[in-house]
């Protein structure tokens, strides 16, 4: 059964702060900071990402350019750059159309994600494999590690917290997704189907201006996360420059699972032995004891 | 011999009529009284009493192809009655009857009844109107000879099939007559929905401050506005054929009969809204009526609960976006300090030399 780092028992020896080791059975005592002198494939060197969210990923990475492009367009109707944005498309007519049938494709991609949520959680329930802690389900330590962050950034604390698969922006960004998809699809459902959607709504007249409202400014704070951090995130960030491979690889450089997905680089010790065997050899080299 | 005195005089009539009628084949069809004989020149015209340059001029070109090609002059500008004329004082009227009889009818062709139903719409001038109102409220040629509406694009009928016409009908006029109906029954009126929602709002409907001597609702005021922001308005304003413009809801095919949306003739009326929406929307229902449609989230006593939304989105917006820059601005920052690289090299951005900050060696 896969643990995480957290019952891991500390040396005695310990010479820097109270966590700098981390022990690991079969390995030796991890240092938090290794990560400044492994290497690292650019390609991605330890699994992340199943093929299907790599899919998922795909899809909506590109239903998301046509849908911001085409929606934002419409939305900024008024501005000098619409007219010629909109030609592009071949005019407003022939704009909706794409932009619904890209919606079809992003909400094909929501579900074939959900139905990779319930299988593989399902899967992993059978072959007792579950973790809460691998999940993106936020947990308490996540707000811990919001503030052991700022401080790391202020230079208040030596190192950054140890973290799960997923750490804090990754949750809230997830989140995010959640409410975003939701809040979109159902809104746009309502200006797709007015008609419809006016004999579902319990008072049509406010919630079809809901809608309206929502719609867009859902969709341009969406598309100002995915701009102004997303992107800055995965691509602009030290280390991350120019960008990462894992949307098209599915596998995370070793340097940043352990900087910033600690405690899921100690699972991947346990469940990879050739990961056990190069962190060994880096340790010898580095003067650390290594069993 | 009384008899035979009549008829060479009426065969003299006759002859003169037909000889005339040679005389005036140099002349175009419908200026049957010659009054290009003087208006076809550039420079006729004069300066009138507010100093202004007025011109006379007629362009036999422009006119030939205007629908009132084949009216005669006098049939609208029907004050004139001797030659040279006295300075003409009067506006023309369209409720006119004119000498053109129109296909299949033994009347005398006539605008009047469209203008009947216009008069009785809300752009008709009523006793009860200020003053100003009356001034403002536009007439026949406001609209029809608008800058905007100078001539209707035909070119959409295509003139090849135009030509076909020609194989039995001889005369060119048929084209032109044939245009004149094909392009009125392409869309509910001839003019593309940019055209007609540019002749409603230019200098009158967007004009606040001509709306507000008007004294018109507070909707009306925001009308533009709140097109603007609506769908339909935005995809008319970005070449849309197929959303609905000013006319396609605010008047039935008679295009003049625009009503308040209390009046009970009003398309937008509560109870003819069903049949309104029905143009475009064909699954309407009693439910989907109730939408505002010049929708407006401005209001915090007309829509509190939108208003509020809205204002909560905006807040959230800026606190995201300054927030999560704010965030990888220092995250950046408080790396960069440990000694990473803004590159990848070898698989590893870490230089492993630390530039100040906490030393781990």
């Amino acid at each position: 059964m896969a643990t995480s780092g957290e019952n891991i028992a500390m040396p005695a020896d310990e010479t820097k702060t109270d966590d700098y080791y981390t022990y690991v059975e079969g390995v030796g005592n991890i240092p938090r900071d290794i990560y400044k002198h492994v290497k690292s494939d650019p390609l991605g060197d330890l699994p992340r990402y199943s093929i299907h969210i790599v899919i998922q990923h795909f899809l909506t990475f590109l239903t998301f350019l046509i849908l911001a492009s085409t929606g934002l367009t419409l939305h900024f109707s008024d501005l000098w750059w619409s007219p010629y944005v909109m030609s592009i498309f071949g005019g407003p007519d022939v704009a909706r159309l794409i932009h619904r049938v890209s919606a079809f494709f992003m909400i094909a991609a929501s579900l074939y994600h959900i139905g990779t949520l319930i299988g593989g959680t399902m899967n992993k329930i059978m072959k007792k494999e579950f973790d809460v802690k691998r999940t993106q389900i936020p947990l308490l330590k996540d707000a811990r590690d919001i503030v052991h962050d700022f401080r790391y950034f202020i230079g208040r604390e030596p190192h950054r917290p140890k973290m799960y698969k997923f750490m804090y922006k990754q949750k809230l960004h997830y989140i995010a997704i959640i409410w975003g998809t939701f809040v979109l699809v159902t809104a746009g459902t309502s200006l797709l189907f007015p008609e419809t959607m006016a004999t579902i709504w319990p008072n049509p007249e406010f919630f079809q201006d809901l809608a309206r409202l929502m719609h867009a400014d859902e969709a341009i704070m969406a598309i100002t996360v995915v701009v102004f951090w997303h992107w800055s995130n995965v691509h602009l960030v030290p280390g991350r420059f120019p960008l990462q491979w894992s949307f098209l690889t599915g596998r995370i450089t070793r340097e940043h699972q352990i900087e910033e997905h600690f405690l899921e680089y100690i699972n991947n010790l346990k469940e990879i032995p050739e990961e056990r065997d190069y962190i060994k050899k880096i340790l010898r080299e580095k003067g650390h004891d290594t069993h | 011999m009384e008899l035979q005195r009549a008829a060479a005089k009426i065969s003299l009539i006759l002859i003169v009529i037909f000889l005339l009628s040679f005389v005036g084949l140099s002349v175009e069809a419908a200026d049957k009284e010659n009054c290009l004989m003087c208006h076809k020149y550039r420079q006729i015209g004069r300066i009138d009493e507010q100093g202004r340059k007025r011109s006379y001029f007629v362009s036999e070109y422009i006119y030939d192809n205007t629908t009132h090609r084949n009216v005669p002059c006098r049939d609208c500008h029907t004050y004139i009655n001797k030659l040279p004329h006295d300075p003409v004082t009067e506006e023309v009227n369209c409720a006119n009857e004119c000498h053109i009889k129109p296909p299949f009818s033994s009347e005398n062709f006539s605008h009047k009844k469209i203008i009947d139903v216009y008069n009785k719409s809300v752009h008709g001038i009523k006793p009860t109107d200020s003053p100003d109102l009356k001034a403002a409220k536009p007439y026949c040629k406001y609209c029809h000879m608008n800058p905007l509406y100078t001539k209707v694009e035909e070119e959409r009928v295509a003139s090849t099939s135009l030509n076909r016409c020609l194989n039995c009908h001889e005369r060119k006029g048929v084209t032109q007559a044939y245009k004149h109906i094909t392009h009125r029954l392409r869309h509910k009126t001839s003019r593309s929905p940019q055209e007609v929602v540019q002749l409603c709002t230019k200098n009158c409907h967007a004009d606040l401050d001509l709306m507000k001597k008007l004294r018109v609702s507070e909707e009306s005021m925001e009308a533009v506005e709140t097109y603007g922001r609506s769908i339909h308005g935005k995809a008319v304003m970005l070449g849309s054929q197929a959303a609905a413009d000013c006319i396609s809801c605010h008047a039935t095919n008679a295009i003049h009969d625009i009503y308040k949306k209390d009046e009970l003739q009003a398309t937008v009326n509560k109870r003819n809204r069903a049949a309104t929406c029905r143009q475009c929307h064909t699954k309407v229902n009693d439910r989907f009526v109730r939408i505002d449609v010049h929708s407006s989230v401005g209001h915090s006593s007309k829509k509190p609960v939108l208003y509020f939304v809205n204002l909560g989105l905006g807040i959230a917006f800026y606190g995201s976006v300054f927030g999560l820059v704010g965030l990888a601005i220092l995250e950046s920052f408080g790396r960069r300090r440990d000694g990473i690289c803004m590159q990848i090299k070898k698989g590893t951005s870490w230089r492993g030399v630390p530039k100040g900050g906490p030393k781990n060696e």
